[in-house]
């Protein structure tokens, strides 16, 4: 296929091209920008190198599409990447304008050169949400690793702290771990603590009565500890009900309650009598 | 793996049983823990039990989804009354059989989709389905 | 299928080892209500552990079982329900309200015996 008339006037004025984008790229530059001058200045180069080979020859697309994802994947901001293309696209427009041709063909001109550089935005902005996307799906997979462990703190009673905020997915699997630990630890009362639970609304509520419920269900119990005043306001105000399982404001409130539901008690040795807690 | 459809026919009780262990067996080998595999055996004896209660006979097809999202598909189909107010039926505890009522909005919890499709005295069909985490 | 039920003092102790099929189900019912009537039992525990399913026909069951059951005038205490079992039981929205629940034999006697305060 022969080059479109543009790509033969681009490829032309090459040089003078790759000078005013550099120009323009030097303005545009980030100054805090931690990435020093000679990377930027190769990455330039071959950014601009191959976004000529690509105008050249369709088959440069991939190597373009390469160094691009490279870039983002370096951490560069994908704006370094979407000015390059716009400058890349305003130096041309104003050869074509200054070029003096008849307004038709100008036009033709301007529209072979969109034809040309859309592939290359379409592809960046994939190449980027793609990345993203795998990056939240990272991250959501270390907020599940992170999720709550069950900890065993005496014979019969254990402890889960729960942190940050729980969604259906973390609750489920919150859920599992609790349960699959009653069974092993063979606890008879487990206190879920809240306190790092940053918001507690109907949803989350609801998720923490089913876990209590589910508890019941294997035949341990639950008391709830944690709770903030707000946390206490919220609750009531949204008209949560908590059904029929007992609240403590303080782990240490929760651990006494849980040795007297269990008839145990703590017994201090050699205390003077004078002191007690 | 074996990827051919398993089809269920229910026609008695055992059935409901023969149909759960057959999509329990299924779950476990494409890999669902054994909460899932509980959930989704569940969920095949309600539909397979609502089947022998309202349309005394209907099929159980269990099969495999292998898109971009892997999972196990549930197909429970009979030839029956149908549903007369689909709204109602999916209220919880809502019944006419005098169970406990759970029924298919105990389904939609188990699985991650539910469609329903019924018509007066044609029938009804359920598509449930859930993806591997 | 007949599951074994067994008579231990005051108390009666059974363990459904098999999977639970709607017959098996209600014949068990009838089985415990007869023992119940029969032994003058005043504690019933009715053990989970092997059990993998339980539907919303079988919690039915289940759950008229422990009704009953006092209306004889035993006390009924389910042990042993797996987390999996459990997990599901919630998604149906079955909560088992008022049933007591230990998490195996052992503890379900001591449950008993600190119900019926003997």
């Amino acid at each position: 296929m022969e080059a479109a008339p543009v790509v033969t006037l681009i490829n032309k004025r090459r040089s003078e091209i790759v000078v005013r984008w550099k120009e323009y790229m030097e303005e545009r530059k980030d100054s805090s920008s931690i990435i020093d001058g000679r990377t930027i200045e190769t990455t330039n180069d071959n950014f601009v190198d191959l976004i000529f080979d690509y105008l050249a020859d369709n088959q440069s697309q991939d190597r373009l599409n390469n160094l691009m994802g490279r870039i983002l994947a370096l951490g560069w901001p994908l704006s370094y990447l979407t000015n390059g293309v716009h400058i890349f696209r305003r130096v041309v427009s104003t050869l074509i304008i200054e070029s003096e041709m008849e307004k038709a063909v100008i036009l033709d001109y301007f529209k072979a050169m969109e034809d040309l550089l859309d592939p290359i935005f379409n592809n960046l902005i994939e190449d980027a949400t793609s990345t993203w996307e795998n990056t939240v799906s990272i991250q959501k997979r270390a907020l599940m690793e992170l999720s709550a462990p069950l900890i065993p703190v005496m014979e019969y009673l254990a402890v889960m702290p729960l942190i940050g905020t729980i969604d259906t997915e973390r609750a489920k699997l919150i859920m599992e771990n609790l349960l699959e630990g009653v069974i092993a630890y063979r606890t008879e009362v487990v206190l879920i603590d809240i306190t790092g639970v940053p918001v507690v609304d109907t949803m989350v509520a609801h998720h923490i009565i089913q876990a209590a419920e589910a508890v019941r269900l294997v035949g341990s119990e639950c008391v709830l500890v944690g709770i903030r005043p707000e946390i206490a306001q919220t609750i009531v105000n949204l008209g949560i009900e908590l059904g029929e399982f007992p609240t403590k404001s303080t782990l240490k409130k929760g651990i006494e309650y849980a040795l007297e539901l269990t008839n145990r008690a703590i017994v201090y040795k050699d205390k003077p009598s004078g002191l007690r807690l | 793996m074996n990827i051919a459809p398993n089809r269920v026919e229910i026609h008695n009780e055992w059935d409901i049983v023969r149909a759960r262990q057959s999509g329990r067996e299924r779950a476990k080998e494409l890999g669902f823990g054994h909460v899932d595999q509980a959930r989704i055996a569940t969920a095949i004896s309600e539909l397979a039990r609502n089947i022998y209660l309202y349309a005394k006979h209907g099929e159980i097809i269990i099969s495999v989804i292998d898109g971009e999202k892997r999972g196990i598909s549930i197909i429970a189909e009979d030839n029956g009354p149908g549903i007369r107010d689909l709204r109602k039926a999916m209220e919880d505890g809502y019944t006419t059989s005098g169970g406990l009522g759970a029924g298919l909005p105990g389904v939609k919890r188990l699985m991650d989709d539910f469609d329903i499709v019924s018509e007066e005295g044609q029938g009804t069909k359920i598509t449930a389905k859930k993806y591997l985490r | 299928m007949r599951i074994p039920i067994l008579k231990l003092y005051n108390y009666l102790l059974t363990t459904i080892q098999v999977e639970l099929d709607d017959q098996t189900a209600i014949q068990f019912q009838d089985d415990l209500l007869n023992k119940i009537h029969e032994t003058g039992a005043i504690g019933v525990v009715i053990d989970l552990t092997s059990v993998e399913i339980i539907d919303s026909y079988i919690a039915k069951i289940l759950g008229d079982v422990v009704n009953m059951s006092e209306l004889l005038g035993a006390k009924v205490v389910l042990t042993g329900i797996r987390p999996a079992v459990a997990l599901t039981l919630i998604d149906l929205g079955i909560r088992l309200k008022g049933v007591p629940t230990a998490l195996d034999l052992e503890q379900g006697i001591e449950k008993l015996r600190q119900e019926l305060g003997e």
